[in-house]
């Protein structure tokens, strides 16, 4: 009886692990989402790569924030701010376009995630909206895990229910408030609105052997 | 968690084999996740005669690529500006067939979208659907080879889903009845019981409905009721 070649065996345990690599993925990923919808900043903070220095978070038109000093300021000042009563934030993760690396080291991955929120008002009762986005993010593999490399959140509706996506847009832009001072230019932000156009960003990751660098969640090239 | 593959050495030639299979089927159902998201990126943004990689199949004989191309060569909006499709995709249902070639695969969809044809000021419409499709390897990819949006409801958003249905917007406008004969063949009605269509695809799918281009799969709950 021939044996089965050690090519095959390589290329099975590779795909396995690959497999495995994208099941977790989408399991961190609902962890932190769960987390960020719950207000748990430090669960949140726990998916990020945090001993990488070039650790980042960009979120929507808020800018760039680099480093592990800069994800963990950030993310303690916004998610884990106090949570006021009625404040709610309800994203849910779908259409998952994920791709593991061939050398298994990092992965990079899509989702949309349509939303619900509430936001508390003085004298009334809080406002209900409606927040949808997307989110790219690459992830690296740390000490057994996955973890958030790089992510970048796009907004892309923040109106409120009542009025809807058409009518209302007052929000789908940050407040002409001074920028935080550890934030570096945001590289994209269109949400939709009246007089947007849409342009397939975030792109879809595409099969790769070994990461370079995140250019790929602009990439306006559609045709590779 | 790290994967024990003790034991790995001792498999013959045909567990092996099926071991194989196994995992293939696994990524071919990762893959056609990865495919229909591309997919639906696309879709929203509308940007007819840009230059794209290619997601449908056109070499399959039950292809017509020259009709595929010229129904994507025809503009149904004056300015993409407030337009945007976005029918994200939920509780997919994926069977692979065994060879690992071809597989079915419904996903619902609870969706948002502007629309502007004339310019005019966008209406914001929410749209509950389907993706029902068949997926094929063509060019050793994973390709739509037929299956694309079926509409359950598109209602103005201030209007809600009982009051209003939005027809598909097309270049000349379709009457109801085109429409209700296109997308919307199993659309919402408020004076209908429901229509079990499509129905996600069984296990045994490729086994009932062998060919990929038959499209009955999905009908199944509509044949009339045997008599006993």
């Amino acid at each position: 009886m021939p044996s089965v070649s050690e090519e095959r065996k390589t290329n099975l345990v590779s795909a396995v692990r690959r497999l495995q690599a994208y099941e977790e993925i989408q399991n961190n990923m609902g962890r932190l989402i769960a987390a960020f919808n719950f207000r748990q900043a430090d669960k949140v903070l726990g998916h990020f790569a945090l001993g990488r220095p070039d650790v980042w978070l960009e979120f929507a038109d808020e800018g760039v924030f680099e480093g592990p000093d800069a994800v963990r300021q950030i993310v303690m000042e916004t998610v884990g701010a106090p949570v006021k009563p009625g404040e709610m934030l309800d994203l849910q993760l779908n259409t998952p376009i994920i791709e593991v690396a061939r050398d298994l080291q990092a992965a990079k991955g899509v989702w949309w995630a349509p939303g619900g929120g509430a936001i508390p008002q003085d004298d009334a009762p809080p406002k209900a909206i409606w927040y949808f986005g997307m989110v790219a993010v690459d992830f690296i593999f740390l000490d057994g895990a996955w973890k958030v490399w790089h992510m970048h959140w796009f907004r892309f509706i923040k109106c409120s229910y009542e009025k809807g996506w058409v009518e209302d847009t007052s929000m789908i832009n940050r407040l002409n408030v001074p920028v935080h001072p550890l934030a570096k230019p945001t590289t994209y932000h269109n949400p939709y609105s009246p007089l947007s156009i849409r342009d397939g960003i975030p792109a879809a990751p595409r099969p790769y052997d070994t990461w370079a660098d995140s250019g790929w969640m602009l990439e306006r090239d559609k045709s590779r | 968690m790290d994967l024990d593959f003790t034991g790995i050495d001792d498999l013959g030639e045909e567990e092996f084999a099926a071991l194989e299979n196994t995992v293939a089927k696994l990524t071919a159902v990762w893959e056609i996740r990865n495919l229909r998201g591309q997919a639906a990126i696309w879709h929203d943004d509308q940007h007819i005669g840009q230059k794209r990689r290619e997601l449908q199949a056109m070499k399959h004989p039950s292809v017509n690529p020259d009709a595929i191309r010229e129904f994507r060569a025809k503009a149904v909006v004056d300015s993409l500006e407030g337009n945007m499709l976005l029918h994200p995709l939920n509780m997919p249902v994926i069977v692979v067939n065994d060879a690992c070639t071809k597989a079915r695969a419904v996903w619902w969809s609870m969706g948002i979208e502007g629309l502007s044809k004339f310019r005019e000021r966008p209406m914001a419409i929410v749209s509950l659907g389907m993706v029902p499709g068949t997926h094929i390897r063509e060019d050793g990819e994973w390709r739509i080879l037929n299956g694309a949006w079926q509409r359950t409801t598109k209602n103005e958003y201030h209007a809600d889903w009982v009051h209003d249905m939005q027809p598909t917007n097309t270049r000349p406008p379709l009457t109801p009845e085109q429409d209700r004969n296109f997308l919307g063949k199993y659309a919402y009605r408020p004076d209908e019981v429901r229509k079990a269509s499509p129905e996600p695809p069984a296990d045994d799918t490729w086994e009932k409905f062998p060919d990929e281009a038959d499209m009955s799969w999905l009908y199944v709950n509509l044949e009339a009721p045997k008599a006993k």
